[in-house]
């Protein structure tokens, strides 16, 4: 069994009458990504905070590193880095600088500290504007920096507060590279985003929230497929062999049909079974299939579906 | 639920440390925070020369314009009496430099990554107060130097060292002063107006420009014992050569008694404002 680094137990957090977090729950071991998905204001920040010693923790508890966060914060402290939503750097500073600063305050040997820090430079190509201060950098070198001022001691947990938002697509994908590569080596990653192909990309296990609770949690796989709303789009060749086709499957619900372009849209709950029936019946019955696809529903129809006002109105799980 | 077996990792500051290696990683730390601290300071030497300019307007404004006047009721040259007030005003106004920088670094952020760190966070506010006070020491030279331009003699080189000591050694208490304002109230704005608040009236109700003989008698028990007028007259009494006692004793009885006190609050408050 692989070890709980970082581990959520029933907490709670509200400000005035606000319930921020409730009841919030989940393990990240070593060398997993968890990702935190939700709209806005369903309390991921408050999470990560509470989580990594910066926030009170109201009702529950958490670990790290088998650590209390509430009572052994300082323990906790050693073992974690953060990159949090807002911009934390020294804005007076270059940003050499500021990776000096963090280094010598996580107690890196000063005899390491100066290579450690050029080659963090080096390998996050920030050599163009390593030199100058802060305040003079654009949002995703800033937002770069902070990143990279987590991984300075190579912490065992990672709490990434929307590490992406702001990049350009390049650096996006490094940064999924470097990820990738940490928890490959076993670092345990918290992550939140609102880029769900960031979130499908790196996580192995999803908590999605909304009002602070949990609504749903699984894989990305499993989520996706827990929606059953697979759709299997036929193309035909001709216009008149429509409304046969659609006798011929006029049994599943909510077929579809699109006059213009010659498409069926099957709703197929899940699974390629049904769909290889469905064409299997257009085929012996001679209808001339022209294109076929079967479209899986992304992480956003999950999250669309899962959370905000339809979702709270279905009064989904 | 799962159990967590997490083999502790020896991560430097994981496990609790003794007493002696917590203290040392306290001066290790605050050593880290003054030198980032020095280097804010010297990417803006306006701060510094601001508060050379605000002594040496003091000096000029209170020698030339009010000396006559206020110089006839303190029995010596006028220049004698003002020096050691306006260095004790302008470490001051370095305390005050300390409340505006603490305020910023909540502001900025950089305070969020400080906590989130394995350091003590007593380091942020003790760094800073000790670059403040290596700055106030560059301005208090400064100033000397201006004032001896002026026709201000030192008694003696001990006295003048002495005197340019305690004069830090007070701007360093009001330092932790003004951090546990600023602790408290965060918002940048009102910790300059509340700054200027304390400063004021400490610094005109004072012996700092005219001896408190002068002033109404309901002031002059305050104005006789508040901290700036024991440390100007301290002041005084160093630079004059004379042997120095009881005054600087008394001055230092201040300096412990505002550490004493705003050096716990000001830590508890920077932990937690509420
Ligand atoms: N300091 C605060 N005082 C009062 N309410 C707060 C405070 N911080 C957060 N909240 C509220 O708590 C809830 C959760 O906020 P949180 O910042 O954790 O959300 P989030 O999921 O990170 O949102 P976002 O995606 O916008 O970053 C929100 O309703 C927010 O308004
Ligand atoms: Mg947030």
């Amino acid at each position: 069994m692989r070890t709980v680094v970082i581990e959520a137990d029933h907490l709670r957090k509200s400000y005035g009458d606000t319930i921020a977090v409730n009841d919030l729950s989940f393990t990240v071991t070593a060398g997993e990504v968890v990702g935190l998905l939700g709209p806005n204001g369903a309390g991921k920040t408050s999470t990560i905070n509470m989580l990594t010693t910066l926030l009170p923790i109201d009702g529950g508890s958490a670990r790290v590193g088998g650590c209390d966060v509430a009572t052994r914060p300082r323990a906790v402290r050693s073992q974690i880095g953060l990159a949090g939503q807002t911009a934390a750097a020294d804005e007076m500073l270059t940003a050499r600088e500021n990776l000096k600063l963090f280094g010598r305050l996580y107690k890196i040997p000063k005899s390491e500290l100066l290579a450690l820090v050029d080659e963090i430079i080096e390998r996050f190509r920030m050599s163009d504007y390593a030199d100058r201060p802060v305040s003079t950098l654009s949002g995703g070198q800033r937002r770069r920096l902070d990143i990279v001022a987590a991984l300075v001691s190579n912490p065992p947990a990672l709490f990434l507060d929307e590490p992406t938002t702001g990049l350009d697509p390049r650096t996006r994908n490094e940064l999924w590279e470097t990820i990738e590569d940490l928890a490959a080596g076993g670092t345990a990653v918290v992550l939140t985003t609102q880029y769900l192909e960031e979130a499908d990309r790196l996580a192995d296990h999803i908590v999605m929230i909304d009002g602070g609770r949990v609504v749903a949690r699984g894989t990305p796989r499993q989520l996706k497929a827990q929606l059953k709303r697979d759709v299997l789009e036929v193309h035909l060749v001709s216009g008149s062999d429509l409304e046969g086709a659609l006798a011929l499957i006029g049994d599943m619900p909510e077929v579809a049909a699109d006059r213009a372009t010659n498409e069926l849209h099957v709703p197929i709950g899940d699974g390629a079974g049904t769909s290889l029936q469905i064409l299997r019946r257009l085929d012996d019955a001679g209808i001339k299939i022209a294109d076929f696809q079967l479209r899986r529903p992304t992480l956003d129809d999950v999250f669309l579906t899962l959370t905000g006002p339809a979702a709270a109105k279905g009064g989904s799980e | 639920m799962s159990t967590t077996i997490f083999a502790p990792a020896e991560r430097p500051g994981f496990a609790e440390s003794s007493f002696i290696a917590r203290v040392r990683e306290a001066m290790q730390d605050t050593a880290t925070v003054t030198w980032r601290d020095m280097v804010r300071t010297a990417r803006q030497p306006e701060m510094l020369t601001f508060a050379v300019v605000m002594g040496v307007f003091f000096l000029l404004l209170f020698n030339y314009v009010f000396g006559g006047a206020i110089g006839a009721g303190t029995g010596v040259d006028y220049i004698t009496f003002l020096v050691p007030g306006v260095l004790v005003i302008t470490a001051l106004q370095g305390a005050q430099q300390t409340s505006l920088g603490l305020a910023a670094d909540l502001a900025e952020g950089v305070a969020d990554r400080f906590r989130s760190l394995p350091m003590n966070q007593g380091a942020v506010i003790a760094g800073r107060t000790v670059a403040d006070a290596a700055r106030n020491l560059a301005g208090l030279i400064l100033l000397a130097m201006v004032a001896m331009v002026m026709g201000f003699r030192f008694g003696s080189l001990v006295g003048g060292i002495a005197a340019i000591g305690l004069t830090l050694a007070v701007g360093f208490a009001f330092s932790w002063l003004g951090a546990a304002i600023a602790a408290k109230v965060r918002n940048q704005e009102m910790v300059g107006m509340l700054s200027m608040f304390w400063l004021f009236p400490l610094m005109l109700a004072s012996s700092a420009f005219a001896p408190p003989e002068s002033m109404p008698g309901w002031l002059q028990g305050f104005a006789t014992h508040q901290p700036i007028s024991v440390a100007a007259d301290a002041v005084r009494s160093l630079t004059s050569g004379d042997p120095a006692g009881g005054d600087v004793l008394y001055a230092l009885a201040w300096v412990v008694g505002m550490l004493v006190v705003f050096i716990p609050l000001s830590s508890r408050l920077y932990r937690n404002p509420g």
